[in-house]
């Protein structure tokens, strides 16, 4: 299983993107909880309360196995940026295994 | 001081009545136009004896707040800077600070605006926002900025026209409700970046030819093949790296951005209105808050700006700020109309 993080706008509009991947049963042990804690049904919409975004704020657009939202930073809060931020530090830790920028 | 609640080009479908039962309208009409010229002719000459695009309006003086979140994304963080209060030592607090008066002096003085919501709104700024935040914005009430994350940007406060974007946002919010998203969403930021770049042009008292044109000069660190994150003047052309890739911003409807990113793209876009303004003020020369600010700046406040706003829409928008402040046979006007030609908007 593969999840992706998605990071777009912000003042700067620049896109970055994490990635990692759940092979082994102990990754999947760990990653499938975090994942089955998100709201993925709940979405907020565009114009919903709390769904819109605020000038400058970054967008982010993730997946995990079959599941995807698109969310205003703001909206990344509890479960979600847990999950953000997991799939974040895990992505950058390979990368610098792997000695890139 | 003479205003007109008729528009010019009424006054001059009137005045060119030939009818003997208009006689009297068509002459007052041709009265009225020969003053509004006059006004029009004084509007686009500096006041004598002041600085270039100073204009005679008092706004009240800021009301600075600066706080520190502490690296937490709590906000607005505890107060290190009042106004009138002494330069903290801490950089981004005083950048931050400074930034914020800059700003204010060039709504006060050129556009005779008091504060964001003209109204004399305090001025809050957080800086130290988050862990390795690299982003700065504006939340509808007061600005936010990170610490940068010391390997692609450094503090996003380092910028005066990052700070000068910003505030934009408000005075954006405050006079127009332009949607965040495709079209209009790229108006709106195009806008916070003509009214940055104009914040650091007003404090360097630099002209259109001497400005750099780029929003966020410095910000990136020495690691990064770019010198800002957009150019006015260049959209596209502002960074090219192995990591970050090339700058996106299309300078003509040609090439057109189509993407759900970034709320439609609304930071990649905002080149092509971007380069319109560049063209003007180029075109027009000397300082660009002068003719070229007050079109941009009357075309915002002129209530003719919908939510969903397109680049065609607004681009029409300024072409009758520029025919209202300066005539439809004026130099401005050529140059605004000219400009988005360049840049492939049809008007």
């Amino acid at each position: 299983m593969k999840i992706t993080v998605q990071r777009s706008g912000g003042i700067a509009a620049l896109t970055r993107e994490w990635s990692v991947k759940a092979v082994t049963p102990a990754d999947k042990s760990r990653w499938e909880p975090l994942i089955a804690a998100c709201p993925w049904d709940a979405i907020p919409g565009r114009d919903e309360d709390g769904g819109g975004n605020q000038p400058d704020r970054f967008m982010y657009s993730i997946r995990a196995g079959q599941h995807r939202a698109t969310l205003p930073e703001r909206a990344v809060t509890g479960p979600w940026r847990i999950l953000v931020d997991n799939t974040r530090a895990a992505a950058e830790a390979a990368r610098n295994k792997d000695g890139r920028r | 001081m003479y205003c007109s609640i008729i528009p010019p080009y009424i006054l001059k479908r009137v005045a060119a009545q030939d009818a003997p039962q208009f006689s009297a309208a068509a002459r007052a009409a041709k009265e009225a136009l020969l003053h509004v010229k006059s006004v029009q002719a004084a509007r686009a000459q500096p006041s004598p004896g002041l600085p270039p695009g100073v204009r005679h309006v008092k706004a009240g003086p800021p009301q600075r707040t600066v706080y520190d979140a502490q690296e937490a994304e709590i906000l607005p963080g505890n107060v290190v800077r009042k106004e009138g209060e002494p330069a903290t030592g801490d950089p981004a607090a005083d950048e931050a600070y400074d930034g914020l008066g800059h700003t204010h002096r060039l709504y006060a003085d050129v556009f005779g605006r008091n504060s964001i919501d003209a109204q004399g709104l305090p001025l809050d700024a957080t800086v130290h926002f988050g862990k390795l935040y690299d982003n700065a914005f504006w939340d509808g009430s007061q600005m936010v900025f990170g610490d940068g994350d010391g390997e692609i940007f450094q503090r996003f406060t380092l910028s005066l026209s990052v700070i000068g974007h910003e505030l934009a946002h408000g005075v954006t919010q405050h006079s127009a409700g332009l949607a965040y998203r495709n079209q209009a969403g790229a108006i709106n930021e195009s806008l916070s970046d003509v009214f940055g770049a104009l914040v650091e042009q007003f404090v360097a008292q630099q002209t259109a030819a001497e400005a750099s044109w780029l929003i966020g000069e410095g910000l990136f660190t020495s690691q990064v093949e770019g010198s800002a994150l957009r150019s006015m003047k260049a959209p596209g052309t502002a960074y090219d790296d192995d990591v970050l890739g090339k700058d996106p911003q299309p300078d003509s409807m040609d090439s057109y951005v189509r993407t759900s990113a970034d709320n439609g793209g609304v930071h990649i876009n905002s080149g092509i209105p971007n380069r319109a303004f560049y063209l003007v003020a180029s075109s027009l020369g000397g300082y660009a808050w002068d003719s070229p600010g007050r079109i941009w700046y009357d075309a915002l406040t002129s209530g003719s700006l919908k939510a969903d706003t397109t680049f065609r829409a607004f681009a029409k928008v300024t072409l009758a700020s520029a025919e209202e402040l300066f005539g439809a046979a004026s130099k401005e006007h050529d140059a605004v109309k000219l400009a988005w030609e360049t840049v492939k908007v049809k008007l």
